[in-house]
């Protein structure tokens, strides 16, 4: 889409095409338990690349599962691609979750499988049982998959079991498996903490890059807030369930800061 | 049984001592008190169930037992396909048990069940009752069910391996790393597609692992499966035995011997190669 050009650029405000919004957004894991999420309100555009950032504990991960369902939403409604995510029963969510990319803090790779082999089960939700049985995968498939471990790099490392990999290796495995599905939005899900800092800026710098390329819109959890300046055009900032802040991160000043870490500097 | 210790500092030494006589007492108490019934247990099952003159003074033992030394090789070559049968009793039998083990692990995995009320408590009632069935037991019902012969043992074989091989499995499936599951789930997979790709290759090392130490277990089960008729070596050992030819009983027990020693040397090697 067009808009992704002008992503991060001022002015881009006029042409929001929301993807994904969300509404009033509850969650508590027990009937009786605390609330995660205390409602939540946000939206994310065709042409973003959104941080969600905020002190441990302040419902990122939880927040940015809901979204595909992972973690049950107890109150509010989540529109994504023009549908109510929570309606969704078994196989239309599946059908749903195929859209949707996601990228882990631990990578969650299978361990004891070769790296091509988890980069194609991206694929599952579109490969029948017979076919996932045999590992027997269509050519287009096998071709997408080879093509994307060039492009993260790790064209060498093929046939390898995913546990030989080092850490920003297993997150590009990570990478590639997520774009396997033709994704029409990203979540990551703190992306780089199991990373250092500099691998941490290679893995960021790859993902914004192949994310312009693709032109896939990004909903990212991230810890890292220089991180967070620096790669993303818009920053969401939650504390203790609430939502802080959510403007351009251009825009952000240091009280912002201030404010969403507070309980953290005490 | 704990004796609440007195506040001794408060009441000095004579307290103490009287404390500590106190428990002297209570422990001769209950070693006199064990004593009487391993005594009374010697004398009952020993001394009066024992036909003494039956068993004709110490030469009377010796010579029975020097029976058994004159071993009879001229067996030999009858003993290869008995041999053989066990072998493939206790192999085909192992198999047929993996095969049983899928849905009863799959029901008895608490992450994994299909149901927490109904199936879980089905899978792992099924695990108990294989493996509380000796295998002897499972091969009198087989007998008595498919008539003589290796199947029936290959049945008893399989329905005592069922237990062993499901519970390790369930085991594995519970504490599998749930992270790639998630990923498998969120890539739209469904739950054939998240069970081959996320728990499977995380608990094959251990199932292949079992799996061969169960066969080598199995091969000690067959070898004695025929003393209740159904085929392999305890069906040759039975008869030589009913013949009284103590010289091919000897035999018998060194081709399980032979045997075992041959199923302990594989499976040790297949282990290494698995794991």
């Amino acid at each position: 889409m067009e808009g992704r050009a002008r992503r991060g650029l001022p002015g881009h405000e006029e042409n929001r095409v929301p993807v994904l919004d969300v509404r009033n957004l509850k969650v508590s894991y027990t009937s009786s338990g605390p609330q995660i999420l205390k409602g939540i309100d946000f939206s994310v555009d065709d042409s973003d690349f959104c941080a969600v950032i905020g002190p441990s504990g302040a419902g990122k991960s939880t927040l940015i599962r809901c979204v595909n369902r992972l973690v049950e939403p107890t109150e509010g409604d989540i529109v994504l691609f023009g549908q109510n995510v929570r309606a969704l029963r078994g196989g239309e969510l599946r059908h749903l979750r195929r859209r949707i990319g996601m990228i882990f803090q631990e990578f969650n790779l299978v361990n004891r499988m070769s790296v091509m082999d988890n980069v194609l089960s991206g694929r599952l939700g579109y490969t029948g049982a017979f076919r996932s049985f045999f590992k027997a995968f269509p050519r287009e498939d096998i071709d997408r998959a080879l093509h994307l471990l060039e492009r993260v790099g790790l064209q060498d490392h093929v046939d390898k079991r995913a546990d030989a990999l080092s850490g920003g290796q297993r997150q590009r495995v990570g990478i590639a498996r997520a774009l396997m599905q033709k994704p029409e939005i990203l979540l990551l899900d703190e992306p780089t903490s199991a990373l250092d800092p500099k691998i941490s800026r290679d893995v960021m710098g790859l993902i914004r890059e192949l994310a312009d390329e693709f032109k896939v819109p990004v909903l990212c959890n991230i810890h890292d807030v220089q991180l967070a300046l620096e790669t993303c055009n818009r920053i969401i900032g939650m504390q203790d369930g609430y939502k802080k802040f959510d403007g351009p991160s251009k825009g952000m000043r240091k009280q912002d800061l201030d404010e969403i870490y507070a309980m953290e500097v005490l | 049984m704990s004796v609440a210790a007195p506040a001794v500092s408060e009441h000095g030494f004579d307290a103490w001592v009287a404390h500590k006589r106190g428990r002297r007492i209570n422990n001769w108490l209950l070693v006199a008190a064990a004593l009487a019934v391993l005594g009374w247990c010697f004398w009952d099952t020993i001394m009066v169930d024992t036909d003494w003159a039956r068993m004709g003074g110490a030469l009377g033992i010796g010579g029975t037992l020097e029976r058994f030394l004159w071993i009879d090789w001229s067996l030999v070559p009858h003993l290869i396909v008995p041999a053989l049968e066990t072998l493939m009793m206790a192999t085909l039998g192992t198999l047929l048990g993996c095969v049983l083990s899928l849905p009863v692990a799959w029901f008895g995995a608490a992450n994994v069940t299909p149901s927490k009320y109904f199936f879980y408590p089905v899978g792992r009632f099924l695990m108990v009752l294989s493996r509380s069935i000796h295998e002897i037991i499972w091969a009198l019902l087989f007998v008595g069910a498919v008539g003589l012969g290796a199947l029936p043992g290959i049945l008893a074989v399989a329905m005592r391996s069922i237990g062993f091989i499901s519970k390790i499995t369930a085991e594995a499936i519970e504490n599998i790393d749930p992270k790639p599951v998630e990923a498998i789930r969120a890539v739209g997979g469904n739950q054939f597609q998240v069970m081959y790709y996320g728990i499977v290759p995380q608990i094959l090392p251990v199932i292949i692992g079992t799996i061969i130490f169960e066969w080598d277990i199995n091969i000690r089960r067959s070898a004695i499966m025929g003393l209740v008729g159904a085929g392999g070596l305890g069906l040759v050992f039975f008869r030589q035995m009913a013949m009284f030819n103590y010289g091919g009983v000897t035999l018998v027990v060194l081709a399980v011997l032979v045997l075992i020693a041959i199923g302990e040397v594989v499976s040790h090697y297949a282990r290494k190669a698995v794991i």
